[in-house]
């Protein structure tokens, strides 16, 4: 495991300096939005803890966010979780552009900002204002890679999530392409248009296109890593290993000591 | 659209709003813009401009706000369920405005046409800010957007504007009335307080995004006079006229 704790203007290094501890601290202490606040949120109603996970398909976060949500449960933690393309509010158009691959690049970014702000503001926060755990399956992370891989300017897409929340916990499963690939054929025996970036005319071999196109996000997650100080973790490892680190570094935060967790029967058959 | 930019560089909101950058002008096209609240009278101008170069028979184009289909079901589903926040409402629109701007605005201006826009990026601006959106959040938002040659302000006083509405129309809509803001119950008064808001964010705007003001309560006949003579001025129609064979 790899730590970026680089300081850099936005991003602040993780460990709990504004998990649910550090909430009644007073003077100092970094804002939890990135810039300005979204109208009508009071940071000091956020009890909760938010902690995201981010990675290519192919890197483990699903299984990960399963196994989690059950030990945290078991902790006895209510647990809230998030991800891309599910608001109530422009999901179902989001996937309508994606079928009609008649949309620009800006288009779609700003449909998944729409996403994005409707999920924080109708799922994220109200879960936070509960004192919940939200585990989020990819956030505003992978919303800039891809857009920035595809030209649009990064401080550009950095101003318009600024009104999202600094994540308490950002951990990258980082994976090689390569395996990403695999894992990926293995589960759908095919591959999507989108993971291989195909809109982008890398490569007519769609296996070349995915390893260009999964390089060129796995660099801007090395970028987004150093500036907001990502957990990276081997998304290559074996699911158990990888599932200790996550808890270990969640125990901290929350303050759980004994971080000992064996999967009941339904999801046994993950943890190999 | 902006390119990359180095990570060295400062977040936007701790930038002044003019040091955001923008779209830079690189086509043979011009655009010409009408602004104001509703009912101050812009779209009758507008429609009498596009009248005159269409008669006359100018490479032009007209376009106006919120008329992109991709985006128009998830537009009509978050106001019919009432879904949208100051921040969704504001992006939904501008994704909106982008696939519009990146398909057609666009396109048009390097093909070069006059492309002649019934309310543009100021519309977002003012109406938005009046939501309780941050000014610098939203000028980086649209940074995408090329910027009019001519900006036609059209100014008219709050009660002659209002009343114009209330005149046409039966019911003001939710949205548009301004309801999610919590101001008033009574949607009249709700929407008069809203538009008295986007009023006055667009008379801050006036001075720094140069726009022309039109009074709003002059004869029609006599401001049409006037827009037309600015745009005669200021844009070389010759450049759109018609090919002599």
């Amino acid at each position: 495991m790899k730590q970026n704790d680089k300081a850099n203007p936005i991003a602040v290094s993780t460990n709990g300096r504004y998990g649910k501890k550090a909430a009644s601290a007073k003077g100092g202490r970094p804002s939890r939005f990135y810039g300005v606040a979204l109208p009508g949120v009071k940071e000091e109603e956020l009890s909760g803890t938010l902690i995201v996970i981010e990675g290519t398909d192919g890197s483990g976060r699903s299984t990960q966010i399963t196994l989690l949500t059950e030990w945290l449960e078991s902790e006895g933690y209510a647990v809230q979780t998030a991800g891309l393309r599910r608001s109530s509010l422009v999901a179902d158009d989001i996937d309508a552009l994606l079928a009609e691959n008649a949309v620009t690049r800006l288009t779609l970014a700003l449909m998944y900002s729409t996403d994005f702000f409707d999920q924080l503001e109708r799922r994220i926060l109200p879960a936070l204002r509960s004192g919940l755990i939200v585990l989020a399956d990819r956030y505003i992370f992978t919303l800039i890679a891809r857009a920035a891989v595809r030209g649009i300017g990064r401080d550009y897409l950095h101003g318009i999530y600024e009104m999202a929340l600094r994540p308490d916990l950002t951990f990258w499963l980082n994976v090689r392409p390569e395996v990403a690939f695999d894992r990926e054929f293995k589960k759908a025996h095919t591959i999507s248009y989108w993971e291989s970036g195909r809109d982008m005319s890398l490569s007519n071999d769609l296996f070349q296109s995915f390893i260009r196109y999964q390089s060129l996000i796995k660099k801007e997650f090395e970028y987004l890593s150093r500036r907001h100080g990502f957990i990276e973790l081997d998304g290559e490892g074996a699911v158990p290993a990888v599932n200790r680190e996550l808890r270990k570094q969640i125990g901290a935060q929350l303050g759980i000591k004994n971080t000992h967790y064996q999967p009941s029967s339904a999801l046994a058959t993950l943890w190999r | 659209m902006a390119e990359n930019i180095s990570p060295e560089q400062s977040a936007v909101a701790e930038r002044p709003l003019e040091k955001i950058r923008v779209a830079k002008r690189e086509y043979p096209g011009a655009l010409v813009v009408v602004e104001g609240i509703d009912g101050s009278g812009k779209s009758t101008q507008l429609y009498l401009l596009k009248r005159w170069l269409e008669i006359g028979g100018y490479r032009i184009h007209f376009t106006e706000w919120n008329s992109s289909p991709l985006v128009r079901s998830a537009t009509r589903r978050g106001k019919q369920r009432r879904l949208l926040t100051p921040v969704t409402f504001s992006l939904l629109h501008a994704a909106d405005f982008a696939d519009r701007c990146e398909r057609q605005i666009l396109p048009l201006l390097h093909g070069g046409y006059l492309v002649l826009a019934d309310r543009y990026i100021y519309t977002a601006f003012a109406r938005d800010v009046a939501r309780g959106c941050s000014p610098h959040w939203l000028r980086n938002l649209y940074r995408f957007a090329p910027i009019p040659d001519i900006t036609f302000y059209f100014r008219a006083p709050l009660d002659v504007a209002v009343d114009r509405i209330m005149a046409g129309r039966p019911k003001l809509k939710y949205y548009e009335a301004g309801m999610d803001l919590g101001i008033s119950l009574d949607r009249a008064e709700s929407f008069r307080i809203f538009q008295e808001r986007i009023l006055n964010y667009y008379d801050q705007m006036m001075p720094t995004d140069k726009f022309v003001l039109m009074d709003g309560t002059a004869p029609v006949n006599r401001l049409q006079k006037q827009m037309r003579e600015i745009v005669g001025e200021r844009i070389n129609l010759a450049q759109f006229a018609p090919k002599k064979s």
